[in-house]
């Protein structure tokens, strides 16, 4: 246990999640990685994150359906959830609002631009 | 086309009859015979004129029949004349009028005939109804009373009888002529004509056994023979076409009432011989039952069609109900289809863009890293030529969607001026290397409607055309102002400029211009398709006006807020 802040990162395309958790612990954040949705609803449960990076298409469970299940669970309900994916139409960012995500993202991403929404969401 | 009906001729017909009735017995004679002639002149003349051959046949066996009737005349003349006695009875003159009626009726049908050429199973049972009825009343009124007149003579008798017997032909010709109707001037006169004929000859058929033939009785033959004569003479006597009439089978409410007065003449006729004290014959109730059987088989005919008409429109239901259901099976298809391709184009731009982010984040993180000034260019440049993929697929996509009119903008209210600076300044760079002089010139606030990430690409599509197709150099400027309800964007450039062949093509999807592909100047012709579309979509227009080697300008207007 270290007092950085806890960050799970989930995402099926492995260079993409290497490249996410590469970037967050150089900016300081304790992170744990998942190939998909319910690898990191369990990292969830076992230890409660501050925020959450999930891409949308992932298997098992994808994306939006994790956000539901997060926002529906007691201890997880508040957690901040950022979804970070190639899925760019205005229906698909507006899906991903609905189920409950804090912020939506669009592949590719400039880093910075992860990093300020995680500063916003955390601040 | 309407001509004159021939009122000479009548005028003329109607003086002679006139005429007639002034002149003493023997001229008399000499002048029936004449008006008879010339009637039947009239009527072969007019045929001659007005009928085409085609259509001759009917007309020239009426003719026929006419002829042996004025012959006819013409020997009973002599007799009057010559011989002074009245002709024989029987003897030629009979032979030639009995024998003129047969022609006059197979003409009239004949004519009739043009006049609805089918034959079907209505006009049959009418007509037989008809025939049936006429004959009955003509047996009992006009034939069979000589049987108890006391004529003695067999022969007289039997000639006597043949005249209303003869009628009852005619009058079924008349039915004929009066049930197909046909509404021009010669079937009319040709219709008062027979009517006469046969009018004349049942008022002969009565007074022959009181007191001898009445001379005004003449007025009606003469009449009947100018009326026929003048009905040729008529321009429409070529022209008795068939009527249209629609196959639904329909209970017209003449025929019913045609086919009602067939039944009820038995009935009528039995009273009215009971009511005379004549005795009742059986010949009534015999027509009476033949009368009845056609009529019904008439209606059951009815029933049948409309039966038939019945299946037929079920039939026509079914199919559309079929047709319908096919329709709703394809429009389903279609749907999926629909669904099937939007599913495509987000896969596959998903699919582009998932490796388009590693390469772009680990170049970005390479770069970070990297000491060496001249790698780090190297990196430069692969970001960069990832960044033009990128904005290729998502024009690509933008693309699609225009052409399949699913754009859909959520509008906000927002600054032009302030979108425009921005693009000039995100352009800065990339002038600045080229050698290019880049001013923007602000309006004040300059509100519309919009989307402003549409609106950003609009303006940046405009700016980065404009450096693109200008020399190392040159200058490009853009102004925004306000004017007439309007919001106007000015991107013009001291660039290669358009042709006009190239201006006319200029926003079509995929159009590169001449000079473009001379110059090898990058692109896909997508930019200004998509840069129409977003200002089509915002209520605006987009023109262009451009100087061969001086330069182009882009002028964008989209309505002001309210």
């Amino acid at each position: 246990m270290n007092d950085r802040p806890y960050v799970i990162c989930a995402d099926d395309d492995r260079d993409i999640l290497s490249l996410v958790a590469l970037r967050l612990e150089r900016s300081g954040f304790d992170v744990a990685t998942a190939n998909d949705g319910e690898e990191a609803l369990e990292l969830a449960r076992a230890r409660r994150p501050v925020v959450v990076v999930l891409d949308v298409m992932m298997p098992r469970l994808n994306g939006v359906e994790l956000v539901k299940t997060l926002r529906a669970d007691a201890a997880l309900g508040d957690v901040k959830i950022i979804l970070l994916s190639a899925r760019a139409q205005d229906t698909d960012v507006a899906r991903g609002l609905d189920a409950g995500a804090d912020a939506y993202l669009v592949k590719p991403f400039k880093y910075t631009e992860l990093a300020e929404e995680i500063e916003r969401l955390t601040a | 086309m309407t001509s004159k009906p021939p009122w000479m001729a009548l005028a003329v017909g109607a003086a002679a009859i006139g005429g007639y009735y002034f002149l003493p017995s023997r001229g008399q004679s000499i002048a029936y015979v004449v008006i008879g002639v010339g009637s039947l002149g009239c009527f072969l003349a007019g045929v001659r004129l007005n009928v085409p051959d085609r259509l001759r046949l009917g007309w020239y066996v009426f003719a026929a029949g006419f002829a042996l009737e004025v012959v006819g005349d013409a020997v009973g003349s002599f007799y009057e004349l010559f011989l002074n006695r009245e002709p024989p009875t029987p003897g030629l003159t009979d032979v030639l009028y009995l024998g003129g009626y047969p022609f006059l009726v197979v003409g009239a049908i004949l004519l009739v005939q043009r006049v609805r050429n089918t034959l079907n199973h209505t006009v049959l049972y009418d007509t037989l109804a008809v025939f049936l009825a006429v004959t009955l009343v003509q047996w009992v009124f006009f034939i069979d009373r000589y049987n108890h007149a006391g004529v003695t003579d067999r022969g007289v008798r039997l000639v006597d009888m043949a005249y209303p017997a003869m009628d009852v032909i005619l009058l079924v010709a008349l039915g004929q002529l009066l049930v197909r109707y046909a509404r021009n001037f010669a079937f009319q006169s040709l219709l008062v004509g027979v009517g006469l004929l046969v009018a004349a000859d049942e008022i002969y058929a009565m007074k022959t056994l009181s007191y001898g033939t009445p001379r005004w009785l003449d007025l009606f033959y003469l009449g009947s023979y100018v009326a026929l004569g003048v009905a040729a003479l008529d321009a429409s006597a070529g022209k008795i076409e068939p009527v249209v009439v629609g196959d639904v089978p329909r209970l017209a409410r003449g025929r019913l009432a045609l086919r009602g007065a067939a039944l009820l003449t038995p009935p009528g006729v039995l009273l009215a011989e009971e009511a005379a004290g004549h005795r009742v014959h059986m010949s009534i109730g015999i027509f009476g039952v033949a009368i009845a059987l056609v009529v019904m088989l008439r209606f059951v005919e009815l029933f049948r069609d409309a039966d038939r008409a019945r299946a037929a429109e079920a039939a026509v239901r079914r199919e559309s109900e079929t047709a319908q259901q096919l329709l709703a099976v394809q429009n389903q298809r279609l749907r999926e289809l629909d669904t099937l391709k939007d599913e495509f184009l987000s896969s596959v731009s998903h699919e582009l863009r998932t490796p388009l982010t590693s390469i772009q984040g680990y170049v970005e993180l390479l770069r970070e890293d990297e000491g060496n000034a001249m790698k780090r260019g190297y990196l430069d440049i692969i970001e960069r030529n990832s960044e033009r993929l990128l904005g290729l697929v998502a024009d690509v996509l933008f693309a699609a969607r225009v052409l399949e009119g699913q754009l859909r903008f959520e509008f906000q209210p927002v600054d032009v001026g302030m979108l425009a600076h921005q693009a000039v300044e995100e352009a800065r760079p990339r002038a600045t290397r080229a050698g290019i002089e880049l001013m923007s010139h602000d309006g004040a606030a300059l509100q519309v409607d919009g989307e402003p990430a549409r609106l950003s690409q609009l303006l940046d599509n405009l700016v980065s055309n404009a450096i693109k197709f200008t020399p190392s150099g040159g200058r490009v400027e853009v102004r925004t102002s306000g004017a007439e309800g309007f919001v106007r964007i000015e991107v013009s450039d001291t660039g290669v400029g358009l042709s006009a062949a190239d201006r006319d093509h200029l926003f079509e999807r995929f159009f590169r211009s001449q000079t473009a592909l001379e110059r090898q100047i990058q692109g896909t012709g997508l930019g200004l398709y998509i840069s129409r579309a977003i200002v089509e979509a915002h209520g605006g227009r987009i023109g262009v006006t451009s100087v061969e080697g001086e330069g182009t300008t882009f002028l964008v207007e989209l309505p002001a807020r309210a």
